[in-house]
């Protein structure tokens, strides 16, 4: 008896197999490497392995003055820059005390949310290239492109941002960028349902994506999973909600959220959450106050001994920037807490025992950045 | 799932310090001193209550000499906050000199990850975590902890926490000036 059941272990051992995915692969976005144990087509125990493009950008932050950290901030997630821009001058702001000019809160707002937009339609494409869907990526990318034609004229910049700075942002919007904006506002709306003729209503891509990476509430509590990634679980959690900052509260705007936590339901949840950024920055071009975009910062910031925590909704989930100053200017201790980080935590527990093109489909879903995640 | 309330009462009886932080000033409500022995305690019960897990950090300050001798000055920083209301907490637990400290990653898995990128970058260990490999840096730099401080960069402790709460709230200014 014994000789029999080891016997069958040791043939299933044989049908066991380790398979590499990535750091080269397509569906990785970026250089991260998952490395999965197999039994013939399902998928044991996927290892995610970080660390190939790791710049410890902590201790960059904590070796400088605060100023010089700007630049960083946009190359975490490079997909979504404005949102990192914004958390780090506020928080910096809130620490040291500096009073933003209305027009120039305003003006963060309509820029992250258009850098929301672009993210999203980005992850669109991107994961139905995953799933085999070539077409998709081509229209997202095409609609992306106005979005970073818009930046670049008033950032100087198309994918790393700069753009905001203690007390302001650098320069201020002009009569083009509304125009643009809200021309753009119309095009999108009327691609919406291109996309959802060509996309949601695919039976392909229904079933690539229904009932599959169902993440509970519990399992988004243990792992910390934020964002779209847990709104599609059916929690109405948003930072710019739930812990309301810049001058979010002044505008009406809903929270997507799905029904299952599938992938699915992620990607429902982002393709209306597009929409609604899409409210957000026609509310602040409406009332868009005027007034100065930067108001007066001293050369030399002094961080006041004491720790402080700032948190933002960027396009992923919440990013928190937790920093310990000692009354000079660098920052003694900054600790970036970055979504994807936590979203991605949680991959081994969820690809257990499903198919190989489960696995790329969940990872898709979950819209991640590997640079973000590195730091 | 219990009230904000009777968390706080929850880890108080756990003997753990816990103070009311103003959250304008600091970005969190309640800032909670743990010890070795309770820093488990505190997560179930922070799981119980329904908090998700924002990050776990390493912080490196001058070690002091006191009456129970002369600590790491290492600590671990946990964060935690709630999906159904604005409540954040801010735990630490000062590392002993042997550097261990118990893993939490049984109650939070997604600790696992943070716990090994802070004994990445600080050299903390986490007793009973399954796999306490390097995670952002390679094999090669297992003993090398970035974000350990030289020494004539390390400040103490008081130099680099807000000044004791004084009885009145509004002293916003006052503080920034008399630590300058």
């Amino acid at each position: 008896m014994v000789s029999k059941m080891m016997r069958e272990s040791q043939f299933q051992e044989h049908n066991r197999f380790f398979l590499n995915m990535g750091p080269q692969h397509p569906s990785t976005h970026g250089v991260l490497l998952v490395v999965l144990e197999m039994d013939g087509e399902y998928v044991l125990d996927p290892q995610p392995v970080l660390g190939f493009i790791h710049r410890m950008h902590e201790k960059m932050g904590e070796s400088r003055p605060c100023q010089g950290f700007m630049p960083n901030t946009a190359r975490m997630d490079y997909v979504c820059a404005l949102p990192y821009n914004h958390g780090y001058v506020s928080l910096i702001e809130k620490k040291a005390g500096i009073e933003v000019p209305k027009r120039a809160e305003y003006i963060r707002v309509i820029t992250s949310e258009l850098n929301r937009v672009a993210s999203h339609l980005l992850w669109l494409g991107a994961y139905l290239l995953d799933l085999g869907a070539f077409t998709p990526i081509l229209y997202g990318f095409d609609d992306r492109e106005h979005i970073l034609d818009i930046l670049e004229d008033i950032t100087g910049s198309r994918l790393t941002y700069c753009y905001y700075r203690f007390g302001g942002v650098t320069q201020d919007i002009d009569d083009k960028f509304v125009e643009s904006t809200r021309a753009f506002i119309k095009r999108l709306r009327k691609r919406f349902d291109i996309y959802e003729r060509l996309v949601t209503k695919n039976i392909i891509f229904i079933k690539r994506a229904e009932n599959i990476g169902i993440i509970s509430r519990d399992m988004a509590i243990r792992y910390g999973i934020t964002g779209p990634n847990l709104r599609g679980s059916g929690i109405a959690y948003d930072i710019r909600k739930n812990e309301p900052y810049s001058v979010y509260p002044e505008f009406d705007f809903e929270v997507p959220v799905g029904e299952n936590g599938d992938c699915l339901d992620r990607y429902m949840v982002r393709v209306r959450e597009m929409e609604q950024s899409l409210r957000i920055i026609e509310q602040a071009l409406d009332t868009l106050p005027d007034g100065p975009v930067r108001s007066k910062v001293p050369k030399n910031i002094k961080l006041a001994p004491g720790d402080c925590n700032f948190a933002v909704e960027a396009a992923r989930g919440e990013l928190s920037y937790y920093l310990v100053g000692d009354g000079t200017s660098v920052p003694y201790r900054l600790k970036i807490r970055v979504p994807s980080y936590s979203n991605l935590s949680c991959l081994p527990e969820l690809g257990e025992g499903i198919l190989l093109p489960d696995l790329v489909s969940i990872m898709g879903s979950m819209d991640l950045v590997i640079p973000e995640i590195d730091r | 799932m219990g009230t904000f309330e009777d968390f706080k009462t929850h880890v108080r009886n756990l003997g753990d310090e816990v103070t009311e932080t103003d959250f304008d000033q600091r970005g969190y409500h309640l800032d909670v001193v743990l010890t070795v022995n309770t820093v488990r305690e505190f997560a179930q019960t922070a799981y119980d209550h329904g908090f998700y897990l924002v990050f776990v950090t390493g912080f490196h300050v001058l070690p002091e000499t006191g009456e129970g001798g002369k600590t790491s000055g290492l600590e671990v920083v946990y964060q935690f906050a709630m999906y159904d209301r604005l409540c954040r907490v801010k735990a630490r637990v000062s590392v002993p000199e042997d550097l261990t400290v118990p893993s939490i990653c049984h109650i939070y898995q997604g600790a696992n990850w943070h716990e090994r990128e802070t004994r990445d970058f600080y050299g903390i260990r986490f007793s009973d975590h399954p796999n306490l490999e390097p995670l952002l840096l390679c094999e090669e730099d297992k003993d090398f902890h970035p974000l350990l401080k030289e020494e004539k960069k390390l400040k103490s402790f008081e130099a680099v926490s807000w000044p004791a709460q004084r009885p009145d709230t509004a002293d916003m200014d006052t503080e920034t000036s008399s630590d300058g």
